[in-house]
């Protein structure tokens, strides 16, 4: 592959492009297929395969969609935390696991500050600038996390003065989950942060929230902060499908990475069995689980697996990970949607707008006050967000079976054109121009990228 | 057929573990389990797993059948090596591990042993982890044998790890030698115990060797049960030891065992002085690791819980003052609780709009419901609140106690207080008033910064006087202090000089908030015989005071029987409750099946219970209002109170919190109350209808929030 002519060249530090199994795997699918329907060559810069077995796995259905053009460079890092070969140990790990992880992590963080991935700093490094000796590069757009990707933007923009983007999706100096600052603004991660910012062609973030926190944080950025939503994916979403399983009993569906804590599990399956003995509608319902649970060496092997194997005497079944390819199949077997979701208004998530995609009542299992609750607000088959109470939850699990069965094909159908705003196609392909904009803007005579877009 | 050999250290998740079996059998593989933990206690779910009982195996529990030395060894070692010294010998595991193609830890601390057996057996794999071994499991398969099960069947270990093995026996060697030297057997012994004693203090010991040698003696002898000659030789040691951080260690490690078992130790004052002694110097040279430590731990020691909050006595309350001045002659101390003060005074309430007043607590908002219900809906008041505990960022500083001592003693230089900084001053900024729950860890954490113009109030209940934590929060950064007793306020500022300096905050003492008339019902035909103890989970709420006036009641009129509500003592709480509760069931177990005594245990609706109950007892040793006795007296019961004997005789106490007809000196006192009051039906019912009018219109909420409204809001 070659930029020199017509096409301009994109590297783009992508660590979770597919065929890792990551919730991030769709939002970094569609820029870079987006990139090539704006006319860019795309070169993705993620870590090898292997190393996604270690963590959440492997989903090689979602290389399907990726755009053959795309030119994916795998490196061989690993993150040496996860290691659960005992023959790799040495004796002091296998004798003292805790206090090897934590000199483990006191070293990482002397590299780069960011435990677990500091280590990989310079082969990020001198990978962005062997690509860029072999291929000259236009652009990069560095994608976090891990933090560590603004390491190779920022040395591709000092050595080669090479302009790049950030895509946050969340944020460093703000902890989504608890909604604090996560670091001081003298720490190491902070000047890495400002930095890099400080150069950046532009900022993307999920929601308005995070972009409001980076707005205040750096006025002089708060022009460049830009909020490019997650979305869904369409061919995961099977648009409504008139089939309610009222008379074999409902099915209620949970999508996702199980990331959330012990208790908030534990209170859904408390409300869920509540529900199940007030509501005749439930007596002989179903709640299935599907997606990724714990890594390492409690991979599937971790607490929640535990309560979800000792829930299966109220119809609760985990299933283990769904390809991607066969989402849409797996919606199209459910009532209802069950959103469990982890944080507060800084955490919007993804899988909100597939729930909404999918035309199914939804119930909320998370903080009331919850950037997925602004995006739920004017979806017809929404039972609110009661937060997380056990009681509030079992009723809203009633309200949800009542919608299953009541609601009309039509009311549906309104509920899914309601998400059709959200479909990742159509705000990553806005996002994808938002970043041109901005570099067409800053580098002048390099709009035509923009204007003779082929897809 | 693929050999397969997992360990664990601890119970499994057994649902998990049996759909991992199956997946192995699946893949044609024979699965082994080996365990230290106790598999036939769960034997039903050892039995879910599919296994045959041929492939699994009891590997040695504990230590017993190694040599003293060895257990001695594996007690100072980590977690992962006594696994593996219990394991190491088993025959059963021994020739599984040869066989295995696979080896799998389940637990973190099984990882040691399946590491040292992949050491010896290099042909097989090594995970950690049921995925990854199913992966490695899959892995095997896909590869041709090639004469793996022959090969695995003949290797002999390494060279190398026989060498390496051979090495750990001889570095091990001189600890061995010390542990055999210093047995049991030998220091059961009188003259062994003394020989080895006096070694330890030999003149001219270079001060590493005599606090080794001290430490090999007093293993020794806590082993064969002399813990008061451990404890000397460790106290001779140190005092021929002139460094300060050496001595102050060893005084520690004099004092940590009884502490272990729930006892106060005799000598704890030497070692609380050692430390300090310690921190001093530190402090004088500018070492704030080693003087924030030293401080923390002589602050540990002095408010250890085993000897104030799991005891019937405290020698914190016979004289606070001297019991604190050892303490606070310390430089180091001095430096801790200098009051830096604030820039600003406190904003007067907000005038235009609602009063913001955020309500912050860590975890235990029990006594907050009414104060958070009734301010949420009132019109001047906009609340918030913030439970520490919900966010992890919030919790970790909030209980940072060698963090805070850093920061204080390092004049505010340390991370922390930007960390502080940066996590609540936004709660501080939208705030006008914080009301901060328990004076604990939080109030310690907040007032490390100066809270602006935001005025701070902080609610004391009473376990908190015993804690370090007063000792290491700024009051000059506190506005308010809120107390629910004043015999708490008493102690509080005996205990606190910051309490009685200058830049002291402001004091108040406004009961605790309980809802009462939901408790007023009527009593049932057999109540008025009926005593009652609501709370007995806890050491100092002492349900042996209970039963022994029950006792000398019964020798009156058999028919008096006493009802105990709440749970049990969890003897897992410390050494102290173990003990306790111990006494306690030996002396209640023939009164229960007298039926004299009823176990009721836990209820969520007490009001329901207190309606059998006609005589509400509080047999505590210290309370700080007793909410139990105030619902008591408010369903009609017959309040009978001892004179907690961590204030009796004091200007205030139980007898200035209720009428003092109320209070008793002893058991044979209540006994006369209780007979007394319960002489006939109507003397009870009137004595009950009297406490119950007291309770309604002293304490009920609609009563006292008008102090809360006045503390807030001016209100009068």
């Amino acid at each position: 592959m070659s930029s020199v002519g017509s096409r301009p060249h994109l590297i783009y530090l992508a660590i979770g492009f597919p065929p890792a199994a990551k919730s991030c795997a769709y939002r970094m699918r569609e820029t870079a297929n987006q990139f090539c329907n704006e006319g860019w060559d795309v070169t993705v810069v993620t870590i090898a395969r292997e190393a996604w077995e270690a963590d959440y796995g492997l989903d090689l259905t979602l290389l399907e969609g990726v755009d053959p053009r795309i030119r994916v460079i795998e490196l061989p890092l690993f993150r040496e935390d996860l290691e659960t070969d005992i023959r790799l140990f040495d004796e002091d790990r296998a004798l003292r696991p805790n206090a090897w992880n934590a000199e483990l992590r006191r070293r990482q963080v002397e590299i780069f500050p960011e435990p677990c991935f500091g280590p990989w700093k310079d082969d990020l490094e001198e990978a962005v600038l062997r690509i860029h000796r072999e291929t000259p590069a236009d652009l990069l757009l560095t994608t976090c996390t891990p933090y560590v990707n603004l390491a190779p933007a920022w040395r591709l923009w000092q050595e080669a003065k090479v302009p790049y983007a950030v895509d946050f999706r969340d944020g460093w100096s703000i902890d989504v989950v608890d909604g604090v600052e996560a670091f001081a603004r003298d720490s190491a991660e902070s000047h890495w942060e400002q930095k890099v910012l400080g150069q950046a062609l532009c900022l993307t973030v999920v929601n308005d929230p995070i972009a409001e926190h980076y707005r205040a944080r750096y006025p002089s950025l708060a022009d460049r902060v830009h909020v490019v939503r997650n979305g869904y994916d369409k061919d995961s979403a099977p648009g409504y499908v008139d089939s309610t399983h009222a008379d074999d009993g409902l099915v209620f569906g949970y999508l996702g990475t199980v990331n959330f804590t012990v208790k908030q599990l534990q209170t859904v399956l408390d409300a869920w069995r509540a529900a199940r003995e007030q509501e005749p509608l439930l007596k002989n319902a179903r709640f299935e689980l599907r997606g990724h649970i714990g890594s390492g060496a409690s991979r599937e092997a971790n607490k929640h697996t535990e309560i979800l194997k000792q829930a299966e005497v109220d119809d609760v079944f985990f299933g283990g990970p769904a390809a991607k390819a066969d989402i849409a199949s797996l919606y199209a077997g459910w009532d209802a949607m069950v959103l469990i979701l982890i944080g507060g208004k800084y955490v919007t998530s993804g899988k909100v707008y597939e729930y909404m995609a999918t035309g199914l009542p939804i119930v909320s299992a998370h903080a009331v006050e919850h950037d997925a609750s602004n995006v739920l607000r004017d979806h017809p088959l929404w039972t609110g967000a009661v937060g997380l109470d056990s009681k509030a939850l079992a009723d809203s699990f009633i309200r949800a079976a009542h919608m299953a069965v009541e609601t009309t094909a039509e009311e549906h159908k309104a509920a899914v054109a309601h998400a059709d705003q959200f479909s990742r196609e159509k705000l990553m392909a806005a996002g994808v121009r938002i970043i041109l904009e901005e570099y067409a803007t800053r580098y002048a005579g390099k709009s035509a990228v923009i204007e003779g877009s082929t897809p | 057929m693929t050999e397969v050999l997992i360990i664990a250290s601890s119970r499994p998740q057994f649902s998990v573990l049996a759909d991992a079996i199956s997946k192995f059998e699946a893949l044609g593989a024979r699965v082994h389990l080996a365990g230290t933990f106790h598999l036939s206690a769960v034997s039903e779910q050892m039995d879910g797993l599919g296994l045959d009982a041929a492939a699994v195996h009891q590997l040695p529990r504990g230590l017993g059948h190694r040599n003293q030395a060895i257990r001695r060894q594996a007690a100072k070692g980590p977690r992962g090596l006594q696994v593996w010294l219990q394991a190491q010998r088993d025959p059963w595991l021994r020739a599984r591990a040869r066989s295995a193609d696979l080896l799998v830890a389940l637990d973190q601390n099984a990882v040691y042993t399946v590491w040292r057996l992949a050491q010896r057996h290099p042909a097989a794999e090594a995970r950690f982890g049921l995925a990854p071994a199913l992966r490695a499991l899959q892995k095997i398969q896909s590869q041709p044998d090639d004469g793996r099960t022959a090969r695995r069947e003949n290797t002999l270990p390494p060279l190398g790890v026989v060498g390496r093995d051979i090495r750990r026996g001889v570095t091990s060697v001189p600890s061995l030698l010390m542990r055999t030297a210093t047995s049991r057997r030998v220091m059961r012994t009188t003259l062994g115990a003394r020989l080895w004693r006096t070694a330890s203090t030999a003149p001219g010991l270079p001060p590493a060797a005599r606090a080794a040698t001290a430490r090999y003696v007093a293993e020794g002898m806590q082993l064969a049960g002399r813990n008061e000659g451990a404890s000397l030789a460790l106290r001779n040691a140190a005092a021929k030891i002139s460094d300060l951080a050496l001595r102050a260690e060893l005084l520690d490690e004099a004092v940590a065992p009884a502490l272990k078992r729930g006892k106060s130790p005799s000598d704890m004052d030497q070692s609380v002085a050692a430390h300090l002694a310690h921190a001093d110097a530190a402090f004088a040279a500018g070492e704030i690791t080693a003087a924030k430590d030293a401080l923390g731990r002589a602050l540990q020691l002095h408010f250890h819980r085993v000897i104030h909050i799991d005891q019937l006595s405290s020698p914190l309350t016979e004289d606070p003052e001297s019991y604190v001045d050892p303490l606070y002659r310390s430089t180091a101390m001095q430096a801790l609780s200098r009051p830096r003060g604030r820039k600003v005074p406190a904003a007067d309430a907000p005038t235009d709009r609602p009063l913001r007043l955020l309500v912050t607590v860590s975890a235990n908002d029990n006594f907050l419901h009414h104060i958070r219900d009734h301010f949420s809906n009132h019109p001047g008041v906009e609340l918030r609140f913030l439970d520490l505990a919900a966010s992890k960022p919030l919790s970790r500083i909030s209980w940072a106690a060698a963090r805070i001592l850093e920061d204080r003693l390092s004049d505010g230089t340390s991370p922390y207080q930007e960390e502080v900084e940066r996590l609540m001053r936004p709660h501080l900024d939208w705030a006008d008033t914080v009301l901060l729950e328990w004076a604990v860890g939080p109030a310690a954490m907040l007032t490390t910064i100066d809270p602006g113009d935001t005025r701070v109030m902080v609610r004391l209940h009473s376990y908190e006087v015993f804690t370090r934590w007063p000792h290491m929060t700024d009051y000059s950064r506190v506005d308010d202090l809120v107390f629910v007793a004043p015999h708490v306020r008493d102690l509080a500022t005996s205990l606190l000089p910051q309490l009685r300096g200058e830049q002291a905050p402001r004091i108040h003492v406004v009961n605790n908030t309980i809802d009462l008339p939901h408790f007023v019902r009527p009593k049932s035909a057999e109540a008025r015989f009926n005593l009652g103890l609501v709370g007995i989970g806890q050491v100092p709420k002492d349900p042996l005071w209970a039963v022994r006036v029950l006792k000398l009641l019964r020798e009156h009129d058999e028919r008096y029987r006493l009802l105990l509500v709440g749970d049990d003592m969890d003897p897992s709480n410390s050494q102290a409750a173990r003990a306790y509760r111990k006494d306690f069931e030996k002396e209640v177990a023939p009164l229960v099946e007298d039926g004299a005594v009823l176990r009721l245990g836990h209820t969520d609706d007490v009001a329901s219970k207190l309606t059998d109950i006609g005589v509400i007892l509080s047999a505590s040793v210290r309370e700080s209002f007793h909410i139990a006795v105030v619902e008591g007296a408010a369903s009609g019961a017959v309040p009978v109170v001892r004179d907690w004997p961590y204030y009796a005789g004091k200007p205030n106490s139980a007898r200035t919190i209720y009428p003092s007809e109320w209070v008793v000196s002893s058991p044979e006192e209540a006994v006369q109350r209780i007979l007394r009051t319960t002489a006939d039906e109507t003397t009870w019912l009137n004595a009950g209808k009297l406490a119950s009018d007291h309770a309604m219109t002293t304490w009920d909420w609609s009563v006292v929030r008008k102090g809360y409204e006045e503390l807030f809001l001016g209100e009068d």
